[in-house]
C-alpha cells in the first residue's frame, strides 16, 4: 500500500470520527484515544521518515499536475518538530482543557491539523503543497476560536482572512510558475530555466517577490505580520503553542520550497527581491521586538517575540549563504522547542493563577519554582546564550550575515540581530526576576506552592531538555545537514 | 445513420409529451413519469455521448427529411450531449433533493403543474442545446423563459409573484433583443440554420459589406442573452426569483436555465458568427468588463445580504460574471475554461442551494443569519455538504471550484492585454468569497446556537442527505479528474467549428 | 446613411416603434403599460418582418389560381416566422395578464414600484 499517506490520512480520519460523533465522550475516554492518536501518529512519522520509500504519486490533478508526496531532508527537520510539539502540547491540553467546553472540538481539529501538517512536510510539490497549506489554514482556525468569544471569533476570522489573502497571492505565483515550468516538482536548486535579466526572468522575479509576500504572511512578516500578536491571546494555551511553533513555520517551509526548490537561489542571488526580502526581515526583526517589550501581557508578548523570532529565520533563508541557511534551519529547531515551552508555560500560569499580565506575576518564581526555571532556560535560550540552542542557530546566522554576498546588509544585518537579542533578554527576562525577587515588600506568608498538574509540568519540562540538547549537540543536526545544504546552494 | 442518432430528437420529444400528459395523471403517477423522463433522457444523453466520443464526428439530424437550407435540423456533437447528460443528473438531483420541500411550499392541487413544468424546462434545455435553427432557438427560450417563470411562481406568496413578474419583464426585453437581432441576421444571410448563417456572414465578412447591420444584429443578440442570463448590471431580478421560490426551482433556476441561455449563446459565437470573426469585435471587450463588474458587485452585494438564501443567489451573479469573463478573454482557453465553469457552478450551485433548505429548516424555517447559528449542529449532514459548496466556491483544491479557477487563471496568463485585470479581480472575487462563504460556515457551526430547534438525523432526511453526498460527491469527481472532462469540452468545441 | 433610410423607411418605423416598445416595457411603473409595451416591441418586429419578405408587385404565397411561376409570390419564410412569434407573443402577454391580476388581488394596485413598498413593508 501507501505507507507515505498512513502519518497523514491517520490523524485526519481519527480527528474526523471524534468530530462527527454525535455523542459526547466521557472525559476520560476521549483523552484516552485522542492521547494514543497523538502517539500512533508519531510514531507512524518517525517509521515513515525511517523505513517507507521516499515518493509517492497519488494521482494525477491535470496531466501534468500529479498528487505528489516526497521526502527529504527539509521534511525530515520539519515533521520531527511536528510531532515533538504537536504531542507535547497535545498532552499538556489534556490537563489545560479540562474547564474547556467542546473539549472534542479541539481535539478533533488538533488531530486534523496534526494531519495536515504531516502533509504539508511530505509534500513533493508546489500544488501539493498549496493544497495542504490552505488545509491548514482551515483545520487550524477553529483552535483559534475555540472558546467561541467575540474576541475569540474576530481573532479567528482575522487570522484565516490573512492567511487566505496571503496563500491566493502565493497561487497566483503558483499560476505564473505553472505557464513557466514543465512540472512544479520540488528540485534541490529550482527548476526555472529563464535568466535573471531576461524580460521572462524580471516578471518572474515580481512573480517571486509576490509568493515571498503571499506566504511570508503566515510566517508574520512585515507588513502582514498583524494578525500574530491577534491570534495567540485569543487561542487556549496549548493551540497557541502549536500556533506559535509549528504552525507558522508552514510559512518559513513554503518559502524554503519556493525559494530554494522552485526559483533556485542563484536566480534571486543579487535581485532586487532579495534586497526587498532583507530589508523586510530586518524590519520585522526589529520592530518584532520593539513591540514585544512594549507589551504588558505575557501571551502578546510571546506572540510579538514570536513575529521578529521567525524573521531571525527569514533572514537566514534570505541571506542564500549555506552558513546562514543552516542557521535559519537550527533556528526553525530551536524557536519550535522554545516557543513552544514558552507558550505552555505562559498557560500553565494562566490556568493556575488567572493573571495574563506581566507585572501581575511578583513571585511567581517562588508558587511555580520548576516551572519558572524551564523559563528562565528557554528565555536564555532565545536570547541566545550558550549552551542553550538558540546560541548555535544565531551564531550561524551571525556568521552567514558577516559572510553573505549582500552588500550592506552585511553589516546591519548581524548589528540588528544583536540589538534584537538585547531586546529579547529585556522582554523575556523581567518575568524571572520579579518572579523569582518579588521585593521587599512581598508577602512571604501568604505564599502557597501551586506547581500545576504533572501533565502539564512533564511537557514543558521534556521541550525545556530538548532545547538544551540542541545547543549541546548540534553537530548531530549540522552533519546530518550540511552535504545536503551544500547541494542547494 | 444509426439508431442512436434519433435521441436527441428523442429525447426532446419525451419531455415535451410527458408534460402534456402529467397534466391529466394524478400527483403521484405524474412525479413517478417525471422522474422517469429525467432518467431516460439522461440515460440517452450517456448512451449518445459514448456513441460520439466512439466515432468523434458531431452528425446533423433532419428533422422530416428536409435537407437545408429548407429543413429544420438538430446537431450533436460531444459538448451538446455532455451538456445534456450534466442537466439531467442536475435536475434529477435537484428535484429529488427538494421534494420534500416541494410539499409544504406548493399548494396539494398545484403539484401536477410543476412536474409538467419541469419536463417542459427539460424539453426546451435540450433544445437549446441540439438545435441548429435559430428561430427554433428563439421560440424554445420563449417556453424556457415561461416554464421558468412558472417555477418561480408556483410557490404563491407576494414575493415570488413580484419576482415573477420581474423576471418575465427582463427575460421578454432580452427575447425581443434578441428576436430582433435574429430578424436582422436573417435580412442579412437570409437564411435561419446555424451552418449556413455563418457561411453567409464570412462571405459578408470577406467581401466587407454590411458590417453595421452584422455588428447590431451580434450585438442585439448577445445583449439579449446576457440579460436573461443576469449578467451584472441586468440581474436586479435574481435574487428575489432565487430567494423566495421553493428550493428545487431555486437550484435549477440558477444551475440550469440562466446556463441553458449561456450555452446556446456559445453556440451562436462559434457556429453563427464564428469564433474569429466574433473575437475580432468589440463586444468582447465590452462582455468582459461587464463580467469582471459583476464579480465584484456580485460578491460585494453577497456580503451586505443577511438572507442565506439571497446570499447564495449574489452569489451566483458573480459566478456568472466568471463565466462572461471567459468568453472576453477571446481564446479558446478562455472559452473552455468558462464551459468548465459552467458544469463546475452548475454543481456547486445547486449543492448549496439544497443545502441550505436543510440549514433553513432546523432553524424555525427562517434564512435570517443570526437563527442559523449552530445549525451544522442540528442538521449534520446539510452542514458538512454547505462547507464542502462554499470550500469548492472558495477555490480549495480538490474540489471543482479550484479547477475552474486555475483554468481562468492559466487563461488569462495567455492574454496580454487582459491578463492583469483578470488576475486581480480574479484575487479580489476569491478573497470576497471566501469573505461570506467562510462568515456562513463559521456561523452555523458556531457553538451558542438556539437549542431549542429541533436536530435532524440521516433517518428523518434520508433521500436529502443522499442527494448531498451525490453533489459533494460530483463536485469531488469534476475537481479531482478534471483532465478527461476538459479533454472533452475542447474536443466538443473543436466539433462546433 | 440618408438616402438608405428613405429607401427602407419600413424598417426605420419598425426600429422606431420597437425603440418605444422597449423603453415602455423597461421604464413604466404601471403593470399593464408594460404589458402594452411588449406588444408594442413584438409588432415591431413581425413589421420588421413583414417588410421584409415583401417584394413588391407579387402576392401572398398561396395557390388559388393554379400559378405555380415561384415569380408571382413573396418569400413565405418571414410570414411564417411572423405566425409563429404572434402564437409566442400571445401566450407570453397572457402568462403577464394573469401574473398582473394575481397582483392585483393581493396588492390592489398596478404600480410596481408600489407593490415593491408593500412587499417591504410586508418584510418577509
Amino acid at each position: 500500500m501507501y505507507p507515505i499517506l498512513l502519518p497523514i490520512l491517520f490523524p485526519i480520519l481519527a480527528g474526523l470520527c471524534l468530530l462527527v460523533y454525535r455523542k459526547d465522550l466521557e472525559r476520560k475516554l476521549l483523552t484516552g484515544i485522542t492521547g494514543s492518536c497523538l502517539v500512533i501518529t508519531g510514531a507512524l512519522v518517525i517509521s515513515v521518515l525511517a523505513l517507507a520509500k521516499k515518493s509517492l504519486i497519488l494521482f494525477y490533478l491535470t496531466e501534468t499536475l500529479p498528487i505528489y508526496f516526497q521526502i527529504d531532508e527539509i521534511s525530515v527537520i520539519f515533521s520531527v518538530l511536528t510531532v515533538v510539539v504537536f504531542v507535547c502540547a497535545g498532552f499538556f491540553a489534556f490537563a489545560y482543557m479540562k474547564h474547556e467546553q467542546k473539549e472534542k472540538r479541539y481535539y478533533g481539529f488538533y488531530l486534523i491539523a496534526f494531519g495536515v501538517l504531516n502533509g504539508l512536510c511530505f509534500a513533493g510539490n508546489l500544488i501539493t503543497f498549496y493544497l495542504f497549506f490552505e488545509l491548514l489554514t482551515l483545520s487550524s482556525f477553529p483552535l483559534v476560536l475555540h472558546t467561541g468569544t467575540r474576541e475569540a471569533i474576530m481573532a479567528g476570522l482575522k487570522y484565516l482572512f490573512y492567511s487566505l489573502c496571503g496563500a491566493y497571492a502565493s497561487l497566483y505565483g503558483i499560476y505564473f510558475l505553472y505557464r513557466h515550468c514543465d512540472t512544479l516538482t520540488f528540485t534541490a536548486g529550482g527548476i526555472l530555466q529563464a535568466s535573471p535579466a531576461s524580460p521572462d526572468g524580471r516578471f518572474l522575479l515580481l512573480v517571486a517577490f509576490l509568493m515571498i509576500l503571499g506566504f511570508g504572511v503566515k510566517a508574520g512578516m512585515f507588513p502582514m505580520h498583524a494578525w500574530l500578536p491577534t491570534a495567540h491571546p485569543a487561542a487556549p494555551a496549548p493551540a497557541s503553542a502549536a500556533l506559535s511553533a509549528v504552525i507558522v513555520k508552514a510559512g518559513v517551509l513554503a518559502l524554503i520550497r519556493v525559494i530554494y526548490y522552485i526559483f533556485g537561489a542563484d536566480f534571486l542571488r543579487g535581485s532586487w527581491v532579495q534586497t526587498a526580502w532583507l530589508t523586510l526581515a530586518l524590519v520585522t526583526v526589529f520592530m518584532g521586538s520593539m513591540l514585544a517589550y512594549r507589551e504588558p501581557v505575557l501571551k502578546k508578548r510571546l506572540a510579538y517575540s514570536t513575529v521578529s523570532q521567525l524573521s531571525y529565520i527569514l533572514f537566514g533563508l534570505a541571506v542564500m549563504d549555506q552558513d546562514a541557511f543552516m542557521g535559519g534551519l537550527l533556528h526553525v529547531l530551536a524557536h519550535g522547542f522554545i516557543k513552544g515551552t514558552l507558550f505552555l508555560i505562559a498557560g500553565a500560569i494562566i490556568f493556575t493563577t488567572g493573571k495574563t499580565r506581566v507585572d501581575e506575576l511578583h513571585g511567581i518564581g517562588k508558587e511555580m519554582p520548576l516551572t519558572m526555571w524551564c523559563y528562565t532556560i528557554v528565555s536564555l535560550g532565545l536570547i541566545g546564550i550558550p549552551p542553550t540552542g538558540g546560541f548555535v542557530s544565531k551564531w550561524y546566522l551571525a556568521i552567514g550575515g558577516l559572510a553573505g554576498d549582500i552588500g550592506i546588509f552585511r553589516y546591519i544585518g548581524p548589528a540588528v540581530l544583536l540589538i534584537s537579542a538585547l531586546l529579547t533578554a529585556g522582554y523575556l527576562l523581567p518575568l524571572t526576576i520579579r518572579g523569582f525577587f518579588p521585593g521587599a515588600d512581598y508577602d512571604y506568608n501568604a505564599l502557597q506552592k501551586r506547581e500545576p498538574a504533572r501533565l502539564m509540568t512533564i511537557p514543558i519540562l521534556f521541550m525545556t531538555i530538548l532545547s538544551v540538547l540542541i545547543g549541546l549537540f548540534p553537530n548531530i543536526i549540522t552533519d546530518y545537514l550540511t552535504k545536503f545544504v551544500s547541494s542547494l546552494l | 445513420m444509426d439508431f442512436v442518432c434519433n435521441f436527441p430528437f428523442f429525447s426532446i420529444l419525451i419531455s415535451l409529451f410527458s408534460g402534456t400528459i402529467c397534466s391529466i395523471l394524478p400527483e403521484k403517477a405524474a412525479k413517478a413519469v417525471n422522474r422517469i423522463v429525467i432518467a431516460a433522457v439522461g440515460v440517452m444523453s450517456g448512451i449518445l455521448l459514448l456513441y460520439l466520443l466512439g466515432t468523434g464526428e458531431s452528425f446533423v439530424y433532419w428533422m422530416g427529411h428536409f435537407p437545408a437550407p429548407w429543413g429544420n435540423e438538430i446537431r450533436a456533437g460531444v459538448l451538446e450531449a455532455g451538456m445534456a447528460l450534466f442537466f439531467c443528473i442536475i435536475m434529477y438531483l435537484s428535484m429529488a433533493g427538494g421534494a420534500h420541500k416541494l410539499f409544504d411550499e406548493v399548494e396539494e392541487s398545484k403539484h401536477n403543474l410543476y412536474y409538467i413544468l419541469i419536463n417542459l424546462l427539460l424539453s426546451s434545455l435540450l433544445a437549446l442545446v441540439y438545435t441548429n435553427d435559430m428561430f427554433t432557438a428563439y421560440v424554445f427560450v420563449e417556453i424556457n423563459t415561461i416554464s421558468a417563470c412558472g417555477l418561480i411562481m408556483i410557490r404563491q406568496v407576494g414575493r415570488t409573484i413580484e419576482a415573477a413578474v420581474r423576471y418575465m419583464i427582463m427575460s421578454l426585453l432580452g427575447s425581443g433583443l434578441f428576436l430582433f437581432g435574429l430578424c436582422i441576421m436573417y435580412d442579412l444571410t437570409g437564411h435561419l440554420l446555424m451552418s449556413n448563417i455563418k457561411e453567409s456572414v464570412a462571405l459578408l465578412i470577406q467581401n466587407g459589406e454590411y458590417q453595421i447591420p452584422l455588428i447590431v444584429s451580434v450585438t442585439l443578440m448577445c445583449i439579449g442573452l446576457c440579460i436573461k442570463s443576469a449578467l451584472f448590471p441586468f440581474h436586479a431580478w435574481l435574487p428575489d426569483a432565487y430567494g423566495y421560490s421553493t428550493v428545487s426551482s431555486a437550484a435549477i433556476l440558477s444551475s440550469l436555465v440562466s446556463k441553458g441561455y449561456i450555452f446556446l449563446l456559445i453556440k451562436i459565437i462559434y457556429r453563427v458568427i464564428g469564433f474569429d470573426i466574433f473575437n475580432s469585435t468589440r463586444i468582447i471587450d465590452v462582455l468582459f468588463v461587464f463580467g469582471l463588474m459583476g464579480m465584484i458587485f456580485g460578491s460585494l452585494s453577497a456580503i451586505k445580504e443577511n438572507d442565506i438564501r439571497r446570499m447564495i443567489a449574489y452569489s451566483s451573479v458573480a459566478q456568472i460574471g466568471y463565466i462572461y469573463m471567459g468568453f472576453g478573454m477571446g481564446t479558446q482557453a478562455g472559452m473552455v475554461a468558462s464551459v468548465f465553469h459552467i458544469l463546475s457552478h452548475a454543481a456547486t450551485k445547486s449543492l448549496l442551494f439544497i443545502a441550505a433548505i436543510g440549514l433553513t429548516e432546523v432553524s424555525g424555517g427562517s434564512r435570517k443569519f443570526i437563527d442559523l447559528t449552530g445549525a451544522g449542529y442540528r442538521n449534520k449532514w446539510a452542514g458538512v455538504a454547505f462547507t464542502a459548496g462554499s470550500l469548492s466556491m472558495v477555490g480549495v483544491p480538490l474540489f471543482s471550484g479550484f479547477i475552474s479557477k486555475l483554468l481562468f487563471a492559466q487563461a488569462a496568463v495567455q492574454v496580454e492585454g487582459k491578463m492583469l485585470a483578470t488576475l486581480i479581480v480574479l484575487g479580489i472575487s476569491t478573497v470576497l468569497n471566501a469573505i461570506y462563504f467562510m462568515k456562513t460556515v463559521i456561523r452555523i457551526y458556531a457553538t451558542t446556537g438556539d437549542t431549542s430547534y429541533p436536530c435532524i438525523t440521516f433517518k428523518d432526511m434520508k433521500v436529502h442527505a443522499i442527494v448531498l453526498i451525490f453533489f459533494i460527491l460530483l463536485n469531488i469527481i469534476l475537481g479531482v479528474n478534471s483532465q478527461p472532462i476538459v479533454n472533452m469540452i475542447e474536443q466538443g468545441l473543436a466539433m462546433f467549428a | 446613411m440618408g438616402p438608405n433610410l428613405w429607401i427602407n423607411y419600413g424598417e426605420a418605423v419598425a426600429a422606431i416603434l420597437f425603440c418605444i416598445g422597449f423603453t415602455n416595457l423597461l421604464l413604466q411603473t404601471n403593470l399593464i403599460k408594460k404589458i402594452i409595451g411588449l406588444n408594442i416591441m413584438d409588432s415591431a418586429i413581425y413589421l420588421f418582418l413583414a417588410e421584409k419578405g415583401y417584394i413588391a408587385g407579387r402576392t401572398a404565397p398561396i395557390v388559388t389560381d393554379g400559378v405555380t411561376n415561384v415569380e408571382a409570390y413573396i418569400n413565405p419564410i418571414p410570414s411564417g416566422l411572423v405566425l409563429t412569434g404572434i402564437v409566442v407573443s400571445v401566450s407570453v402577454s397572457a402568462l403577464m395578464l394573469s401574473l398582473t391580476i394575481r397582483l392585483y388581488i393581493r396588492y390592489h394596485s398596478l404600480d410596481l414600484d408600489e407593490i415593491a413598498a408593500q412587499l417591504k413593508k410586508e418584510g418577509r
